[in-house]
């Protein structure tokens, strides 16, 4: 009888070589360019996005099904978050808020989607925004380029960002260390909030999925273990339950990290305007 | 689960022995997970991730901005021109259309008047045609009564003349044939008195 493997959560997101690349110092940091299963989970995720998009690139005014899953995708970044919240000054920024919603969308559907587990002694399924060093990179890029914007289009008066009028000298002073602070949790929060989504929803999966083998197994032994069948059954019954889900969080986190990415640029573009 | 350890038994990637990675390979596992913490504080692999995944990422923003984008948002923004350029080529039209009915009913109205007109001319000349001709005709009959009058005033006259000739005619017969003697005409107009 076959022994129950161990339960190793973890071990989804551990990064492991397929081809060896070049590794360079820069200033003391070591670039291990190999390709890992995350870079490669990268590639695949970038391929699918640009066939999906080349694919359903019709450009007609009846659109059919692939095309209209296209618009209702921009629609949502255009109609839905930049055009309510910024209004047609944030016309210019819809390229890169479609690219950051894009890609954690389809990163993050990937690791539900293409859950095909090991193959061929390869580990295939890979959350490229359960990385925290991806989610920080993507946060700490949306952020600074935001912040750095502010200071091309308003200059020094950018800083008046931190005051709170109507505070007096003293509670203004005290409040621009608080608003310092809110402000640069920012990419913290950000980072965070993607990274423990993607995290946690694929750590239950595994916890499940275990269960359903190690259950199994036991009950395979026969007699009144063989009731562990239930159990077992009950939890893919949850994994069922729960991939759905995993698959709203999916969309949900993409729309989230856009939303709040917006919300910060609506700072800048309008800045002064809404305050 | 189960193929997942097989993959930690057995490396069977090419690049698993290789790599400098294989310090969390294969028999490691445990070992990492005893120091404690999740495989993402794995900072070793940090500096590799995010370079490719900026150059991934930079490489989609690059396709999105000058083909998604445009692509996609254009075409919505086509078909909103489109719609609302039809509308507005709709409404033009039904303008058209109802400015020309109303040319079409005002000149209807035109004509009808132009027509109301010409009747009301056309009765009024026949009426006054016919008042003329009936003055001229009862002036013609008035003359000719008048006519016919003064003809029988003047036969009256010519008859009641006659009347006294029949009569002195008469008196002298009956005279005659009283007396025996035809009077004279002296005696008979003496007797008429």
């Amino acid at each position: 009888m076959a022994e129950a493997p161990k339960i190793d959560p973890m071990h989804q997101f551990l990064i492991h070589k397929i081809w060896d690349g070049p590794v360079f110092q820069v200033g003391g940091v070591t670039f291990d360019m190999s390709i890992t299963n995350s870079v490669g989970a990268m590639f695949v995720g970038a391929a699918a996005m640009i066939l999906f998009f080349v694919l359903t690139a019709r450009g007609q005014v009846v659109p059919n099904r692939g095309q209209a899953a296209a618009e209702g995708i921009y629609n949502i970044v255009d109609r839905v978050l930049v055009t309510p919240i910024i209004g047609h000054h944030g016309r210019p920024y819809i390229p890169y808020l479609f690219t950051l919603f894009c890609v954690i969308f389809v990163l993050n559907l990937m690791g539900v989607i293409l859950s095909v587990g090991s193959l061929a002694g390869q580990t295939w399924t890979f959350t490229v925004t359960s990385q925290l060093a991806i989610t920080a990179t993507l946060a700490v890029l949306t952020f600074f380029s935001i912040f750095i914007l502010g200071f091309i289009k308003h200059g020094p008066k950018f800083l008046t960002l931190f005051w709170v009028p109507g505070m007096g000298v003293a509670g203004g002073a005290a409040m621009v260390v608080i608003e310092m602070i809110s402000y640069f949790v920012r990419p913290v929060t950000l980072a965070m909030r993607l990274f423990g989504n993607m995290l946690g929803g694929h750590v239950v999966l595994s916890l499940f999925g275990s269960f359903v083998v190690a259950l199994g197994l036991a009950a395979l032994s026969g007699g009144l273990s063989s009731l562990l069948f239930v159990p077992s059954a009950l939890s893919f019954a949850m994994i069922v339950g729960l991939t759905g889900l995993e698959l709203i969080v999916a969309l949900l986190q993409a729309f989230v990290f856009t939303a709040l990415a917006t919300v910060y640029l609506n700072e800048v573009v309008n800045f002064g305007h809404g305050h | 689960m189960a193929m997942q350890t097989q993959d930690h038994a057995a490396p069977a990637a090419p690049g698993h022995e290789a790599g400098a990675a294989g310090a969390h390979e294969g028999s490691a596992p445990a070992a990492e997970h005893a120091e404690g913490g999740l495989p993402q504080f794995d900072f070793a692999q940090w500096p590799g991730q995010i370079a490719w995944f900026l150059i991934v990422f930079f490489g989609l923003m690059l396709f999105v901005r000058f083909f998604a984008a445009p692509k996609v948002g254009g075409t919505i923004e086509a078909r909103e021109g489109k719609i609302s350029g039809d509308i507005a080529d709709a409404r033009r039209m039904k303008e058209e259309a109802d400015a020309e009915a109303a040319a079409a009913q005002a000149e209807a109205a035109q004509a009808r008047a132009a027509a109301q007109k010409v009747a009301a001319e056309a009765r009024a000349k026949a009426q006054a045609e016919i008042a003329a001709r009936l003055a001229d005709e009862e002036s013609k009959l008035a003359a000719a009564g008048a006519e016919a009058e003064a003809r029988i005033a003047k036969a009256r006259e010519s008859a009641m003349a006659n009347v006294s000739g029949i009569a002195s005619d008469t008196a002298q017969a009956i005279v005659a044939k009283l007396t025996g003697k035809a009077p004279t005409a002296a005696e008979l107009a003496s007797a008429k008195g």
